[in-house]
């Protein structure tokens, strides 16, 4: 059901939509972003990039860019014992893979400078064959790009569904439908482009770089991998993020690489901060994927056969496209209950910007295919989509793809409930027989589901850390990093939850890798759900241990203060045996719950805590159980659990110009628990406008693998002025999995989005749009100019 | 990188001196929404520039005086100002029409409507309306002084006629009492966008009939220009969506005539037949 609300809630601090733990310092602008930070004798670092797609440095000499009075140090790919960082992408390299790969970096005293330097560096390059589309990649005797991938086919990150029989499926069926889709590469565009700045810690002479990163401990590894030292060696402290939405990660840690090697060049701190240019040259971009589908239906509207083929192209380097395709193929056969899958995933080399991670992983091009596939195969069989869907989606002890029995499945209760709340029955029709020739509306739908956190993908451990003060505050740490997305606001709200305590006394300072371990990357929407579990054992741990502390500090010795204070006679608890165990803590009291009116605040246990020499503090680890799928078939457990969603989008669309404007978008999302709905709000509103951008008009250009649209006034991201109408629902659902029973919400919120738009374009002309996005010329030709 | 020498005038006379000692190294810095872009871009047009001429506290540049036939408008006035101006609303509200869909607002407060037309793009916005109006710049350098009709300065994307010592001192044009406009411009998204396409119409009617339009299309020719064949067409004739269709067609083939069949050809022929008619429907106030 929708939201219960904090009225209805059981909880005392979360479920309610309590203020950002970093607002404060972020909207008066204390917050400290990587770029903000100036160190005495500080260098600026730059690189200079190949420009070209596929190519060798025959020669390079950087003598005259050295001659420059201000410039320290020019580095090269002979420079290094180890060009090649340990995550397979290049520091530097004399083999250019695509027009991003760096052949030189730089340290001055200026940007000024690095421009100049840049200018100086002599080059001479050989070009050799490229490839650039999956076809010509897969093309017989194409040029190759990695040795160890002949036909250019990334072998590891192939995955693939075989469920039920496909063939006697179709067998069954009364209509059988097959599409191509296509989706285009997509930007970030995060606000901060990369910022990064390294130095030796004056205390210690330990290297030290300071980012504003998804996944510390990963790039810290970039820093010793750089250096050629021990981890313990190096050391990495997060920045306030500006945005990250999966972009921060392997191309922030080459950064990173790069600057401490160039602070150890020149034994002077360098920062690097990327240009906006920069930045969409280097960062890694969404997946376009081609996505063709072939499905059998019954005339009463069962899908009883799905057969799919999801091919990404991944770029030049294997960035995470081996860790996303299974997500992929879990979810290549929508949010519906189908008995006869057969699927296969599999990502491509050519010589493009890399693809990576961006939000959604995968989802947000196979809903954009699928959504728009299942509106088709209704109306192969004349059926009412709503309905089509209401027959195979997703419902209570289904199973999805993998074969495994789902519970707790709220899917057509939030579609229901979506569909109802925008009339959206009513309006498709009478939009569907509009004749005006000017302008049209349309209205579109498209459900989710999505595997909760990182699955079966990689372990979901996490480490969280609790320390309580001898004033009543505590301090709070976590291996996951806030990203913007409000993890630390979350995480203090469940410590304060479990614990007992006021949120107020939380502090949650920015991750330092010194201080905790190694918890993998902030990703996968998977903070929430599963990281956070980590700190909810540490705080119970931590309550318990304060209890015990009250106990044995002789706090509940005494049934003459108890009782008085309860106006009880004290012969009614006279002999009782006061135990940690029969105390509770709440609201930063320690008391008894049959004897509350006695009690003892937090911080004085605290504070008697300190001077006794009592342990105030714990740290804990979790690891969710194991989720097992068989390679060959992707039958198994693939994810704890899965979050639903259904998204509701209404255009209108100029027929004469092409131009879609998104008039409003209605999402609901199953949250399991919301702990905190006013960041999950602000997700979903973020999310509808990312996956928004993504459908009508973003699209990072690329002419023979070089990026045509470098910056903002080219890649079309929407402004304020175009954001739609928004109505958010969130709903709320019994799910155990999670901390709390919570779901994942940041990817969620932007997957099912731009499906959504496709299917009201749709309804709007009558004309599907089966290459994202809709822009102009896609709209109004039904093809890209270029 | 560029080191650039940054000088400030507080007189036209000035600044005309300044054109002069540093003719062909010296660039009139007019808002600076586009030089500065361009200058971090290292564009190859602004390798010679070693000066940059900030206009911004030259009075007689700014500002908009209208008199008994001549609206003037000093180069230096932003399109925020056009844009709210009471004079150009009344007036030319095409025009104020045009310079509220530039950019954004900081762009708006900053660029100006003189640097809008002498930077040269075929996609400025206030260009249709001032080609449609007929407006005029008037030019001075230190010892001469000339008008040019503004389509007339155009050479061609980035490209202008003046001279390397010259300032544009103000853009005038015959007051069009009577007439009603419209501008519509076609971009990827509702701010922040280069127009794809726009339309510029201004009409009279006189009893019931068309006595006088003029319809400018932007970003269709390699310079700005009316579409003469599509205006004669219309004059004398009353106002109906099937006349200003065929209007539309008309300057979709004047496209095709001068700049041949192109790449985007295809899209662009469809669409600003769509902005023309449009356009005229809106200035002849009839309903879509």
């Amino acid at each position: 059901m929708p939201l219960y609300g904090e009225k209805q809630s059981r909880f005392n601090t979360i479920n309610r939509s309590k203020p950002r733990l970093d607002g404060f310092d972020k909207v008066t602008g204390r917050a400290r972003f990587g770029a903000d930070f100036h160190l005495p004798g500080m260098l600026y670092g730059g690189v200079l990039r190949s420009g070209r797609s596929s190519a060798r440095v025959v020669k390079i000499d950087t003598s005259k860019a050295l001659a420059i009075p201000g410039v320290w140090a020019v580095l090269t790919a002979k420079d290094l014992d180890k060009p090649v960082a340990w995550s397979w992408f290049c520091y530097m390299t004399d083999q250019v893979r695509y027009a991003g790969d760096v052949v030189a970096i730089i340290a001055a005293e200026s940007k000024e400078l690095i421009w100049r330097a840049q200018q100086a560096i002599e080059v001479e390059y050989e070009d050799l064959p490229g490839v650039y589309t999956l076809e010509e990649a897969l093309a017989e005797g194409a040029p190759v790009i990695h040795e160890k991938h002949p036909k250019n086919i990334m072998e590891d990150s192939r995955y693939s569904i075989r469920k039920g029989d496909v063939e006697e499926g179709f067998r069954k069926a009364d209509v059988i439908l097959e599409r191509e889709y296509v989706t285009q590469y997509a930007e970030h565009a995060y606000i901060e482009p990369e910022a990064v700045i390294a130095y030796e810690d004056p205390l210690d002479g330990v290297m030290t770089v300071i980012a504003p990163v998804q996944n510390p401990f990963f790039t810290r590894n970039y820093i010793a991998d750089a250096l050629g030292v021990k981890i313990a060696d190096v050391r990495f402290r997060q920045a306030t993020v500006g945005g990250s939405f999966g972009g921060k990660e392997e191309s922030t840690g080459l950064t990173v690489g790069r600057a401490a090697m160039l602070a150890r060049a020149t034994g002077r701190p360098v920062k690097m901060v990327l240009s906006r240019e920069d930045s969409m040259l280097q960062s890694a971009k969404r997946h376009p994927f081609k996505l063709r589908y072939r499905a059998g239906v019954t005339k009463d509207g069962k899908i009883v056969a799905w057969e799919g083929t999801q091919i990404d192209n991944s770029g030049a380097y294997n960035c995470q496209t081996q860790f996303m395709n299974p997500r992929a193929n879990t979810h290549s056969a929508g949010a519906y209950d189908i008995d006869n899958i057969s699927t296969d995933t599999y990502g491509v080399y050519t010589n493009n910007i890399f693809s990576g991670a961006f939000r959604g992983y995968s989802s947000p091009q196979l809903l954009f295919g699928q959504e728009q596939f299942i509106d088709e195969l209704a109306e192969a069989i004349g059926m009412d989509e709503v309905e089509f869907r209401r027959i195979n989606c997703l419902k209570d002890g289904g199973r999805n793809a993998t074969g495994s029995v789902l519970n707790n499945v709220i899917l057509q209760e939030v579609m229901d409930y979506t569909v109802e709340q925008t009339d959206y029955q009513k309006k498709r029709a009478l939009y569907k027989a509009q004749t005006d020739t000017e302008k049209r509306r349309g209205i579109g739908m498209a459900i989710s589901h999505r595997g909760c956190g990182l699955g079966a993908e990689s372990p979901d451990a996490s480490a969280a850390m609790i320390i309580a003060q001898m004033d009543g505050s505590v301090i709070i740490n976590s291996g996951l990093a806030e990203v913007g997305q409000g993890l630390k606001t979350a995480f203090a709200q469940i410590a304060a939850e479990t614990l007992g305590i006021p949120y107020e006394e939380i502090r949650f300072p920015n991750t330092d890798t010194h201080n905790i371990q190694d918890s993998g990357i902030t990703a996968a929407s998977r903070g929430t759900v599963m990281g956070s579990q980590s700190m909810k054992r540490a705080a119970e741990k931590l309550n318990l241990i304060m209890r015990q502390n009250a106990i044995e500090l002789h706090m509940f010795a005494n049934p003459n203060d108890i009782a008085g204070a309860n106006g009880i006679p004290v012969e009614q608890i006279q002999g009782l045996p006061f135990t940690a165990e029969m105390l509770t803590i709440q609201d930063g009291f320690v008391f008894h719950p049959d004897y509350p009116a006695y009690r003892i605040p937090f911080s004085i246990v605290c504070k008697a805590s300190k001077w006794t020499g009592k342990q105030m503090s714990c740290m804990e680890w979790f690891i969710p159980e194991s989720c097992i799928q068989d390679h060959a078939t992707g039958q198994g457990t693939a994810f704890p659990n899965y979050a639903y969603c259904c998204v509701i989008a209404e255009v209108e669309v100029d027929l004469r110009t092409g131009y879609v404007d998104v008039k409003n978008v209605t999402a609901s999302h199953d949250v399991g628990t919301a702990i905190n709905p006013s960041l999950i709000s602000g997700q979903i509103y973020g999310g509808i406008v990312m996956g928004q951008g993504y459908g009508v008009t973003e699209e990072v250009e690329i002419s023979k693998g070089r990026v045509r649209n470098q910056n903002f006034d080219e890649y079309i991201i929407p402004t304020a002025l175009d954001m739609p109408e928004m109505q958010v629902n969130i709903f709320e659902c019994d799910a155990g999995e999670g901390t709390y029973g919570s779901k994942s919400i940041g990817e969620p919120a932007t997957e099912a989005v731009a499906a959504a738009i496709a299917n009201a374009v749709y309804n709007a002309t009558g004309k599907r749009v089966r290459e994202n996005p809709a822009s102009l010329e896609r709209v109004l030709l039904g093809k890209a100019l270029r | 990188m560029q080191d650039l020498h940054y000088l400030r005038p507080d007189s036209l006379d000035v600044a005309l001196d300044l054109m002069d000692r540093y003719a062909g190294r010296i660039a009139p810095y007019a808002g600076g929404t586009d030089l500065m872009v361009q200058l971090r871009e290292h564009a190859k047009k602004l390798a010679h520039v070693e000066y940059v001429l900030d206009l911004g506290h030259v009075e007689e540049l700014c500002g908009i005086t209208l008199s008994d036939t001549v609206i003037r408008i000093g180069p230096m006035t932003t399109h925020t100002q056009v844009s709210t101006s009471p004079v150009i609303l009344e007036h030319a509200a095409f025009l104020a029409e045009a310079a509220s869909l530039v950019g954004s607002p900081q762009i708006r407060n900053k660029g100006t409507v003189g640097g809008n037309i002498c930077n040269g793009s075929p996609a400025a916005d206030t260009l249709s309306p001032f080609v449609a109006l007929n407006a005029r710049l008037c030019i001075r350098s230190k010892n001469a002084e000339r008008t040019v009709p503004v389509k007339e300065i155009y050479l061609g994307a980035g490209k202008v006629t003046l001279g390397p010592d010259e300032l544009v001192t103000a853009i005038e044009f015959d007051r069009i009492d009577g007439y009603s406009t419209a501008f519509l411009k076609l971009g990827r998204r509702k701010a922040l966008a280069i127009s794809r396409l726009n339309a510029a119409v201004a009409m009279k009617l006189e009893n019931g009939l068309i006595a006088d339009v003029r319809i400018t299309p932007g970003c269709v020719f390699g310079t700005p220009d009316r579409v003469e064949k599509a205006e004669q067409h219309l004059l004398g004739k009353a106002p109906s969506l099937e006349l200003f269709k065929e209007a539309g067609q008309l300057v979709s083939e004047e496209m095709i005539a001068r700049t041949g069949i192109r790449w985007s050809t295809e899209y662009k022929k469809p669409s600003i037949e769509a902005l023309v008619e449009r356009a005229l429907m809106q200035a002849a106030k009839i309903e879509g």
